[in-house]
């Protein structure tokens, strides 16, 4: 557990929790993921992790994710992560982005395009469900391709094909869609006309700002966690 | 915006290089890290201007081809990070050279003058509105045509409309064609009904 003390400046497994998010606020849409309710008076980051039956290491490993830009975990760190727990909550992302963040961010959407002309509106309405469509087909990739190539690598079954993911293909959707919502803010925020619903741009691109930051750390968790795994227990069947 | 990646095994040199780059203008710091797996993973999705580099992350016998390893990148500067003694033979290599003892005045005035090196062929603000030409190129792209075809059109090279596409992303901040088509309608360049 050595590495515990390496957390991001300051946060450290005995910080109170509360602290933690009030430092490093793109935390908080980690805590619903990992079935941590708010609320939690003075309670410390550890004392929620055990109460909650989250896995600390993968606390710290999706926290250092969050609050440092340049983190690459070492082998070490992959190894005291259990998978499974790092694709449930990939998964559980997944469901998050799909059933709440994008609605919020529809819902907005569209009242801010109702007093636009059809014409223009449509279009972007026709961008954001590109956009959305984009964002499934990838998850869907991931669950149904490489998530159980992965479970099956750790079920240690000796039948397992070689790897039917191209890294490279992966790294490129996550640009993509990261490229996509970046056009799509910059749509909103440069090339609309002021004068349309002024106080709900402010929040829909609030809200869009917060999700391109998720959606990046989610990315992040991925190609530099979840592709080194696989490389790292690939090369471990191959000994 | 200048774009900046470090690598250098010393947090405490990363840090407080960091720190000195704050205090330049229009410099952002992409990556920052203390190992090459790292830094060859990113650099090509992170496309850095300057990479400043400590060259003992690499093996002896790597040393004098540092430049050669980042050769499919080759608009970016490398700046060597000397923290002991390197041959002078394999400090060559680099736009800039950053010592152990520079000071702040001296780290500064290396890095400016590897920026101004960057900035020589980009003399046109991103502050500019699309030019008419760029506006063209816009117009054919939203109609899905393809760079050889916009060639054609507009009688310019293949580099050319290349060059104009690269201006056009840089001014809008738009990548995709079909937000860019959306941007070419919000901005009257052609009407809903010229896409196919």
């Amino acid at each position: 557990m050595s590495n515990l003390s390496d957390f991001p400046s300051q946060l450290s497994p005995k910080m109170k929790m509360a602290d933690a998010i009030n430092q490093y606020h793109s935390l908080l849409t980690v805590l619903p993921r990992l079935n941590i309710p708010l609320g939690f008076g003075e309670k410390s980051i550890e004392q929620l992790c055990i109460e909650h039956h989250v896995s600390l290491p993968l606390f710290t490993l999706i926290s250092r994710v969050y609050c440092q830009n340049d983190y690459y975990p070492t082998a070490n760190e992959l190894q005291q992560c259990k998978m499974a727990d790092i694709l449930q909550y990939l998964t559980l992302s997944h469901k998050d982005y799909l059933e709440n963040k994008l609605p919020h961010i529809e819902h907005h959407l569209k009242r801010l395009l109702d007093p636009m002309d059809k014409k223009y509106s449509s279009l972007i309405t026709n961008f954001y469900a590109e956009f959305r469509k984009e964002m499934e087909k990838h998850f869907q990739y991931e669950e149904e391709v490489i998530f159980p190539y992965l479970r099956q690598i750790l079920s240690e079954d000796e039948a397992v094909e070689s790897a039917t993911y191209q890294k490279s293909d992966f790294h490129q959707q996550h640009d993509d869609i990261e490229d996509t919502l970046n056009d799509l803010t910059n749509l909103l925020l440069k090339y609309i006309p002021g004068n349309i619903s002024p106080e709900d741009r402010v929040d829909m691109l609030l809200d869009m700002y917060a999700l391109s930051n998720d959606v990046a750390k989610h990315a992040m968790m991925e190609d530099r966690i979840l592709v080194p795994y696989i490389q790292l227990l690939e090369s471990k069947r191959h000994e | 915006m200048n774009k900046i990646a470090i690598a250098e095994p010393s947090p405490m040199l990363r840090n407080g290089l960091a720190q000195l780059l704050d205090d330049i203008p229009d410099v952002e710091i992409v990556l920052s890290t203390d190992n090459l797996n790292a830094l060859n993973c990113r650099i090509s999705a992170l496309k850095p201007d300057i990479l400043i580099i400590n060259p003992l992350l690499f093996e002896y016998a790597r040393r004098a081809t540092i430049r050669a390893e980042y050769d499919n990148l080759p608009n970016l500067r490398l700046v060597g990070l000397i923290t002991s003694y390197i041959e002078s033979q394999h400090q060559k290599q680099f736009a800039g050279i950053i010592e152990l003892n520079d000071d702040l005045q001296r780290v500064k005035s290396t890095l400016n003058q590897v920026i101004s090196t960057l900035n020589t062929d980009n003399d046109e603000s991103d502050t500019a509105p699309l030019s008419d030409r760029e506006k063209e190129v816009l117009i054919c792209l939203s109609k899905g045509l393809k760079n050889n075809e916009i060639a054609d059109k507009l009688n310019i090279s293949v580099y050319t409309v290349i060059t104009h596409r690269k201006n056009i992303v840089r001014k809008t901040g738009i990548k995709s064609v079909a937000a860019l088509t959306v941007y070419a309608i919000l901005n009257n360049l052609i009407e809903e009904k010229d896409i196919i």
